[in-house]
């Protein structure tokens, strides 16, 4: 056991500092053609898809290096990249599952933004019961016709490409009839929908798609393994991140305690009342437990093992924090918390959130709402972690057997 | 970066569990709860054999040499155990603060007998306020012409009844001072304050101008408080090491009696209302072993963020394996509130621990110190 970075790791550390603080855009950014800009600077620096092979543009980085990147991005709170989903998902799914030509055809792509990528699962009868699909996908011999309608796509209204779960077999049990496929979003038969979420902005769409075209040679891996691509795919969001998401709540943290060291009640600073004082003690002790816990994903990650199972864990941990941060924090700031507009400079905060540009306490708050949803609900996570860490038994379900309908 | 145990930590937690697991069944503990002392000379003669006594003092003193990882990993496996005996009081209050503070001839005398398992020690901490900041000493010391006199009530002194010398805080003029005081010396006096972890022994502690020379001053006269904030940050960790084990206990108890527990036809287990409680449990667990082996590297290491480290893990694993150890009851149902069952052997434990050496409210105080400072 030794917690200190190695040499190396600190010089690396070093020199991303350094790049950050001569790159860093000056104006904030604004529209696609920014980001895109700005992804094409990290990726040119070597700071995107660091982990991929180099044979496909990426760059063979160990995971500490990655993390030390985003680490140091979260620090400088510089703007995220454009194209997440195709870097952290898409990406790695078409490296593990895809054809040599589809390797060729979509992985560049991918890391220079030239195509923006979105993750077709969800559907408004499939969320937790994501196997449940029903969009389906019908083989017409060179191609096939996909029609339904997805829900919960993150950049769905930028994305000219998708990773669609479509059911390809109706007679075989609900997990064993989906196929993966990639699918063109500039079509005509593929209709994109803005969601309005509570927090007032549009993160999400709905797409509906109508007798939309897929390419034969645009299905990912066999017909009918969809679900189990999908099980690696969503294992690819966790565990990656954790070091510079603790980073982002620390630099929050910093601007809540500055905030109660101006707010005054009883004639003193709420820094020195005894009941703010242990709700900030408690947020940190949280706070840092995460930023151990990061840790320890990194070594087994350094090591060259999937935590599997054990990313179930982090996620869960991560996002109920989040949430029980930000209603901490919602105590200690009162109304000052919910400004959307017209916060007083001290009351700010100067952080960027998960999506990119919205640094108000309030939408923080009012997102970490959703971490505890996304990517598998806190509910699901708990069922992973009970059947495949512990061991318990699964619970009788009507629909292990069985046709799909 | 590895935050992981190396080859030899994992066979050291290998070996005391499988000789803790012959020789401190739950028998042995219900045991030693009804007996007088409160612990075995057997077992503790083991561990002085097995070299767990002096594991982490020096070689010249009969020890192992290994830092507070180590220690914390033989200290998870006696929690997990609800090890009834003075190894914390003595190994950790008593030893680790003559090796923080002793002088050669303290420590010469001292710290190869703890080794040997031929003295045991014992530190008091905490007077009546129950607060832990050395600051707070209101026991006195006065000077005598070669020596110390010292007055007042310490309370929650573990396993005082058998130690053969007691770490004592106390306020000289000048400052506070730590001494080593014979309990069995005139002026001491003893009394049982018997909590719900039979398996663990408290006494309050009354010094009537009990003498002591001037040899018997641990560390710098007058200056003793940061001594003991390092003997307190230890502490805590240790203690949370042993909290750690004692929730592992729970839910591992849970999770193989949800498997085989049937009701409405089927292993309790096979419902969300007792799977995800296992599943919190577990993550609570595995984030305050997080907790614990960072501040025990951060210490053992001088890391700069030592401190804070500390106060971290015992603000959180305190509510943690409280947490975890009470869901264990509820998991189980009616037999968990049974005596009969061992469950309340680890809840207890946890439960102990606790308060001792700050509770999380304490810490949590101490965090934004550090973090606003």
């Amino acid at each position: 056991m030794d917690l200190n970075y190695t040499p190396e790791d600190v010089a690396f550390r070093k020199s991303v500092r350094a790049w950050l603080e001569h790159n860093l855009p000056r104006l904030p950014i604004r529209t696609l053609a920014d980001r895109r800009q700005w992804h094409r600077r990290l990726y040119e620096a070597g700071y995107l898809g660091m982990g991929w092979p180099r044979e496909y543009g990426g760059g063979g980085a160990r995971p500490m290096e990655q993390a030390i990147v985003a680490d140091e991005m979260a620090r400088a709170n510089a703007p995220a990249p454009t194209n997440g989903l195709g870097l952290g998902i898409v990406g790695p799914t078409v490296i593990v599952h895809g054809s040599d030509a589809q390797k060729e055809r979509y992985l560049k792509k991918i890391l220079t933004a030239e195509e923006l990528w979105c993750q077709l699962y969800s559907e408004p009868n499939a969320g937790s019961d994501l196997a449940a699909l029903k969009t389906a996908a019908v083989d017409q011999g060179d191609h096939f016709v996909v029609n339904g309608q997805k829900i919960w796509t993150s950049g769905g209204a930028n994305a000219d490409w998708g990773l669609l779960l479509a059911r390809t077999d109706t007679k075989v049990p609900k997990h064993k009839g989906i196929t993966c496929f990639l699918m063109s979003m500039r079509q005509p038969g593929v209709d994109v929908r803005p969601l309005k979420q509570i927090t007032g902005s549009s993160e999400f769409c709905e797409v509906f798609m109508t007798n939309a075209r897929v390419e034969k040679s645009d299905q990912v891996g066999k017909l009918g393994e969809g679900w189990a691509i999908a099980q690696t795919t969503l294992g690819y969001e966790r565990g990656g991140r954790s070091l510079a998401r603790v980073t982002t709540y620390a630099s929050q943290y910093h601007h809540l305690v500055n905030a109660t060291r101006r707010l005054k009640r009883h004639g003193r600073p709420l820094i020195d009342d005894p009941i703010v004082r242990q709700k900030l003690g408690r947020i940190w002790a949280e706070l840092e437990v995460e930023r151990y816990s990061a840790l320890r994903v990194l070594t087994l990650l350094e090591r060259g093992e999937h935590p599997g199972a054990g990313g179930s864990l982090t996620k869960l941990s991560y996002s109920e924090f989040e949430k029980r941060f930000m209603e901490l924090a919602q105590e200690i700031l009162g109304p000052y918390g919910q400004l959307t507009d017209g916060a007083p400079p001290e009351y700010q905060l100067q952080v960027d959130t998960a999506v990119g540009d919205h640094g108000t306490w309030a939408y923080a708050f009012l997102w970490s709402r959703a971490g505890t949803i996304y990517a598998g609900s806190s509910e699901i996570q708990k069922n992973v972690i009970g059947e495949r860490i512990l061991g318990l038994p699964k619970e009788t379900r009507a629909d292990r057997t069985g046709a799909t309908r | 970066m590895n935050f992981s145990f190396s080859d030899d930590q994992v066979l050291l937690r290998n070996s005391v569990r499988a000789a803790l697991d012959v020789q401190c069944t739950s028998a042995h503990v219900r045991a030693m709860m009804d007996d007088g002392t409160g612990y075995g000379e057997a077992l503790w003669g083991e561990m002085a054999k097995l070299g767990w006594l002096g594991l982490p003092f020096a070689e010249e003193y009969g020890g192992a040499g290994l830092g507070l990882v180590e220690l914390c990993l033989v200290l998870e496996e006696m929690g997990r155990a609800a090890y009834p005996g003075p190894y914390v009081s003595s190994v950790v209050l008593g030893g680790l603060g003559l090796v923080l503070g002793g002088t050669a001839a303290q420590k010469e005398r001292w710290l190869s007998a703890i080794a040997s398992g031929t003295a045991r020690l014992s530190a008091a901490l905490v007077e009546e306020s129950l607060d832990w900041d050395p600051a707070s000493t209101a026991t006195t010391a006065t000077r005598t012409a070669d020596g110390w006199r010292l007055s007042g009530v310490k309370r929650f002194v573990p396993w005082a009844h058998v130690a053969d010398a007691v770490l004592v805080p106390a306020r000289a003029p000048e400052g506070v001072s730590l001494f080593l005081v014979d309990p069995r010396a005139p002026g001491v006096s003893l009394a049982p304050m018997v909590g719900i972890d039979l398996a663990n022994r408290w006494s309050e502690m009354t010094l009537r101008d009990v003498v002591v020379t001037a040899d018997a001053v641990v560390g710098p006269p007058a200056g003793a408080g940061s001594l003991l904030e390092s003997l307190l940050r230890r502490a805590a960790v240790c203690a949370s090491a042993e909290m750690l084990g004692a929730a592992r206990r729970c839910l591992d108890m849970s999770v193989a009696y949800a498997k085989v527990r049937e009701q409405f036809g089927q292993p309790i287990g096979s419902f969300q209302a007792i799977r995800h409680k296992c599943a919190e449990m577990l993550l609570g667990v595995e984030n305050a072993h997080a907790a614990v082996y960072y501040a025990a590297w951060a210490l053992n290491a001088g890391a700069e963020d030592a401190a804070v480290a500390a106060s971290v893990c015992k603000a959180y694993v305190s509510e943690t394996a409280r947490r975890v150890c009470g869901e264990a009851i509820q998991a189980h149902g009616g037999i968990g509130f049974t005596w009969e069952y061992d469950l309340h052997l680890y809840f207890k434990r946890a439960k102990a621990l606790e308060p001792l050496f700050g509770d999380a409210e304490y810490h949590r105080e101490l965090i934004v110190r550090h973090v606003t400072a």
